[in-house]
């Protein structure tokens, strides 16, 4: 089972993303994705959007596979940034890792 | 898979003591201005940020990663003082074959040929040539980028320095993009191929030129080299997803999972393959994974180059 914090999103700001809630889960940036690999990003953006932060956690390696090569954000109906918001996600795992989360 | 956490510590501690991700001296990596006569004053600095110059680096340290992915062996990288002596601080050194340096050397060289015939008044100074830090912002690293980028960009400054050539789409993004907002110092940047401004030609007449996604979807720079070469009765083919629907070529992956960057590699080869004509890469990642996936592209400035 799954914490939900639904302030996740605006300590996502923290780490540049600022898109986290324009997401309509549409599945575009799952379909053109040339990882093609179980949902990827759209899995990602709704343990941001229900603020599961322990899932993001818990599967954090993947997302190091993103090869952030913007074709999901470029395609997006939404404008929703789903490249960045990995990046930001990136970010995010980073600091907790180094212990900067909170400061 | 490798552990991104230990890659990245290991990345970030590399650039923070050497400026670059190898853990090698700048002047160990960058050696190519010597066999070149370049004026050190002018308008614009010719700003390599080292990457040409690491591709035969990266070729072989990551060739060693692919050989140990998946294997026990893999877990030692976050021991990287004792284990992966390919990547890290001295032995670098011997990795690269000459012949390989010298490939990509050339392609610098190609550059500063182009930008002489186009009369662009540009120098060289590689005290301030300096790795961009870009691979770090891509990892997530962000507060390593930022503190490498604002070193770059005050060097920069302080010397004078206001506008800059660039050769790759990495370089040319952090610089162009990603500095005026992590460290609030802005340049003009141009890339050498906005500032080509001659025709000829040299008997190719058509080629696949491969888009990097820097390139052709985060700074809508694709219609001027394809423009260029026109110029040069060079015609390219199109390719099924170029232009701001390019397909990435792999090479981004290839720290994290050499795997994973090859099969992506392997796709967008074939892509490139469908038009029968000689494939062309203009960014060293891009070349340096459709070679590992069989192809010999051509660089962009070596073909320019042949014109001039």
């Amino acid at each position: 089972m799954a914490l939900v914090d639904p302030e996740f999103t605006e300590e996502l700001e923290r780490f540049g993303v600022d898109t986290t809630l324009e997401c309509f889960n549409c599945g575009t940036c799952a379909a053109i994705c040339p990882l093609i690999y179980e949902h990827f990003p759209r899995k990602m953006i709704r343990y941001a959007q229900l603020g599961a932060k322990d899932r993001i956690l818990e599967n954090s390696d993947d997302l190091w596979r993103c090869l952030h090569c913007g074709l999901c954000t470029h395609t997006c109906p939404r404008e929703a940034n789903p490249g960045e918001l990995i990046l930001g996600l990136r970010r995010f795992v980073i600091a907790n890792w180094r212990g900067t989360a909170n400061v | 898979m490798y552990k991104p956490r230990h890659i990245i510590d290991l990345i970030a501690d590399n650039v923070r003591k050497t400026r670059n991700p190898f853990g090698a001296s700048n002047s160990t990596i960058n050696k190519w201005w010597k066999d070149t006569p370049i004026q050190r004053e002018g308008d614009a600095m010719l700003f390599t940020g080292l990457m040409y110059q690491l591709v035969p680096y990266i070729e072989k340290s990551t060739r060693y990663l692919e050989r140990y992915e998946d294997s026990y062996l893999a877990n030692y990288v976050r021991f990287g003082k004792y284990m992966p002596k390919f990547l890290v601080g001295l032995a670098v050194r011997f990795l690269a074959s000459k012949e390989d340096k010298q490939k990509f050397n050339g392609m610098l060289h190609s550059i500063v040929k182009i930008l002489t015939k186009s009369s662009v008044d540009f120098y060289y100074r590689q005290e301030l040539d300096y790795y961009s830090g870009i691979l770090l912002y891509d990892l997530g690293d962000i507060d390593g980028f930022t503190n490498h980028a604002r070193f770059v960009a005050s060097t920069l400054k302080e010397n004078g320095v206001k506008k800059l050539v660039t050769v790759d789409p990495h370089t040319t993004y952090a610089l162009k993009v990603l500095y005026p907002k992590y460290t609030g110092e802005s340049f003009e940047v141009k890339t050498y191929f906005e500032l080509v401004n001659f025709k000829g030609g040299n008997g190719t007449k058509q080629v696949t030129l491969h888009d990097p996604c820097f390139y052709g979807r985060y700074l809508e720079l694709s219609d001027v080299p394809v423009k260029v070469l026109e110029n040069l009765g060079i015609e390219c083919l199109t390719v099924r997803n170029s232009g701001q629907f390019t397909s990435c070529c792999g090479g981004p992956a290839e720290s994290i999972s050499p795997k994973l960057a090859k099969e992506i590699g392997d796709r967008r080869i074939k892509d490139l393959q469908a038009t029968g004509a000689p494939i062309v890469a203009m960014c060293p990642i891009c070349m340096a994974n459709l070679r590992k996936g069989g192809v010999e592209a051509e660089d962009l400035s070596t073909l320019i180059a042949r014109c001039a």
